[in-house]
């Protein structure tokens, strides 16, 4: 508890602010907690994602459509087409770490034992 | 001398001076400013000397430079692997307190893997992808650089889950000790997380999610993890930071483990949606369904050493995820270390370096010559 007498120091400007704070951030804390593990906040959070990303979507695909169009006009590569060559780059880049593998293994000094061909 | 006692003065009630009230609002309007520079800026984190050895995509594996003389060194090497959808630098968080620091200084050929943040080509990257197309990649390279055959991997979050069922699914490929710390692996008891309870409900649907957005935003994903507690996450947080903002060592740490959470990343939407239905929902791990490019997570195939820290007060992943699979796996040297703290805590912690890092030094030590 806070004495009353310490309620507000006026060398310490925030320190009634602390005091309310103290007194009631504990309470706070559990009630938000328990309020977001209830049924009822995953329903409503659940449903409000779900109606965003629905009534986003025709928008989202218009403006996608629109860029596109855009692009192709101006001879740029769209997104579709970059994502398409960072995809064969990837694929690549797995050729090429297959290849180092193989030339780590057949550089590889023969171990103790092993017959030389 | 008289009798008579020494009359004393009065002590006259203390009113503050005009000038001492100017000095403490000039005080609380510096600290004011030192705040606002703390929340918005980075702190250098991440500082300790590393190599990159390797790299396929978006990821890269680093090999922290030596610190002991390789006759000091551990035989050993350790590969540490965080989640996807944050930067592991909370692994070397700054320097005097570094997990990789740490560990150097303990003679570990250590390495790192960061997955890198996902671009939209992406998108369908799975956990088959992580755990049989990279991680094994990952492997073969970290043998060669280290010259050693056997390694030890420790797996943080959905590092640990990509760790456990490539534990599983590649037994033989010279894993020796496993370290798993707050892995998300039994979804048996819905009502266990709010992760848990949200995902799990009817109303939720990821397919949804990936398929609208692609690459789930990373401010999705930080957002969901800090309404587990808002309070502590929203205020709490930055209220700890006012209360010591006159302590430059406090403000350091808040500012390094800030300068990480502000640090968010994609979660390529193929593992969103997979981490979703076949983890959260369905549990196929625990229930042994799980199938990655067709071959079946079999965790009785689990045979390295196994150290499974779980935190207590872990609200991200609370330790009845972690603590099904100790009766699964088939690893005959096997423990389990319970740690006070929460989900990051553990290892980024004040107290992580006198609780949590010298037992998991303590018990690779004992299994890494």
């Amino acid at each position: 508890m806070t004495n009353p007498e310490e309620q507000f120091n006026p060398l310490d400007p925030t320190g009634i602010l602390k005091s309310v704070r103290d007194a009631n951030m504990d309470a706070w804390a559990k009630m938000m907690v328990n309020l977001v593990q209830s049924e009822a906040y995953a329903e409503s959070t659940a449903a409000m994602l779900d109606a965003w990303l629905t009534s986003s979507g025709p928008f989202q695909k218009a403006v996608e459509s629109s860029m596109s169009q855009t692009m192709a006009g101006l001879n740029l590569p769209t997104r579709d087409d970059m994502t398409r060559i960072a995809e064969r780059l990837t694929n690549i880049e797995m050729r090429l770490d297959d290849i180092e593998a193989k030339l780590d293994e057949s550089l590889q000094p023969p171990k103790p034992g092993d017959q030389g061909s | 001398m008289s009798d008579q006692p020494t009359p004393v003065a009065e002590t006259p009630p203390q009113v503050p001076m005009f000038s001492d009230m100017c000095s403490a609002w000039h005080r609380v309007a510096e600290n004011w400013d030192r705040f606002n520079r703390v929340v918005t800026t980075d702190a250098k984190i991440a500082q300790t000397p590393k190599e990159q050895v390797w790299a396929l995509n978006k990821a890269k594996l680093y090999r922290f430079i030596p610190t002991v003389p390789e006759t000091e060194r551990k035989r050993i090497p350790l590969l540490m692997v965080f989640a996807i959808m944050n930067r592991p630098h909370v692994l070397d968080l700054r320097p005097g307190h570094s997990f990789a620091e740490y560990m150097l200084q303990r003679g570990y050929d250590l390495y790192l893997l960061d997955w890198g943040a996902p671009g939209p080509e992406d998108k369908n990257l799975t956990f088959d992808d992580y755990t049989l197309e990279y991680l094994p990649r990952i492997v073969r390279k970290l043998k060669h650089v280290s010259g050693c055959s056997e390694f030890s991997m420790l797996g943080w979050c959905l590092g640990a889950l990509i760790s456990t069922m490539y534990a599983a699914l590649r037994p033989d490929d010279g894993l020796k000790n496993l370290i798993l710390l707050t892995a998300p692996l039994d979804f048996s008891d819905k009502s266990a997380g709010g992760f848990t309870r949200w995902s799990s409900h009817s109303a939720f649907n990821a397919d949804t999610i990936v398929q609208k957005l692609g690459n789930v935003p990373g401010e999705m994903i930080d957002t969901g993890a800090k309404m587990l507690k808002p309070v502590e996450n929203f205020f709490g947080s930055y209220m700890m930071l006012w209360d010591n903002i006159e302590k430059p060592g406090a403000v350091d740490a808040w500012h390094a483990m800030n300068t990480w959470v502000r640090d968010i990343i994609p979660m390529a939407g193929g593992a969103y949606q997979q981490l979703i239905n076949d983890f959260y929902k369905e549990n196929r791990l625990m229930e042994g369904t799980m199938a990655l490019r067709g071959e079946t997570v079999d965790l009785h195939k689990l045979r390295a050493n196994l150290l499974n820290v779980i935190a207590e007060a872990d609200h991200i992943t609370p330790p009845c995820q972690s603590e099904g699979i100790m009766n699964v796996v088939g690893s005959e040297d096997k423990e389990v270390l319970r740690v006070r703290g929460g989900h990051i805590g553990i290892m980024a912690g004040r107290g992580a370096e006198k609780n949590t890092w010298p037992h998991i030094e303590g018990w690779l030590a004992a299994r890494s010559d």
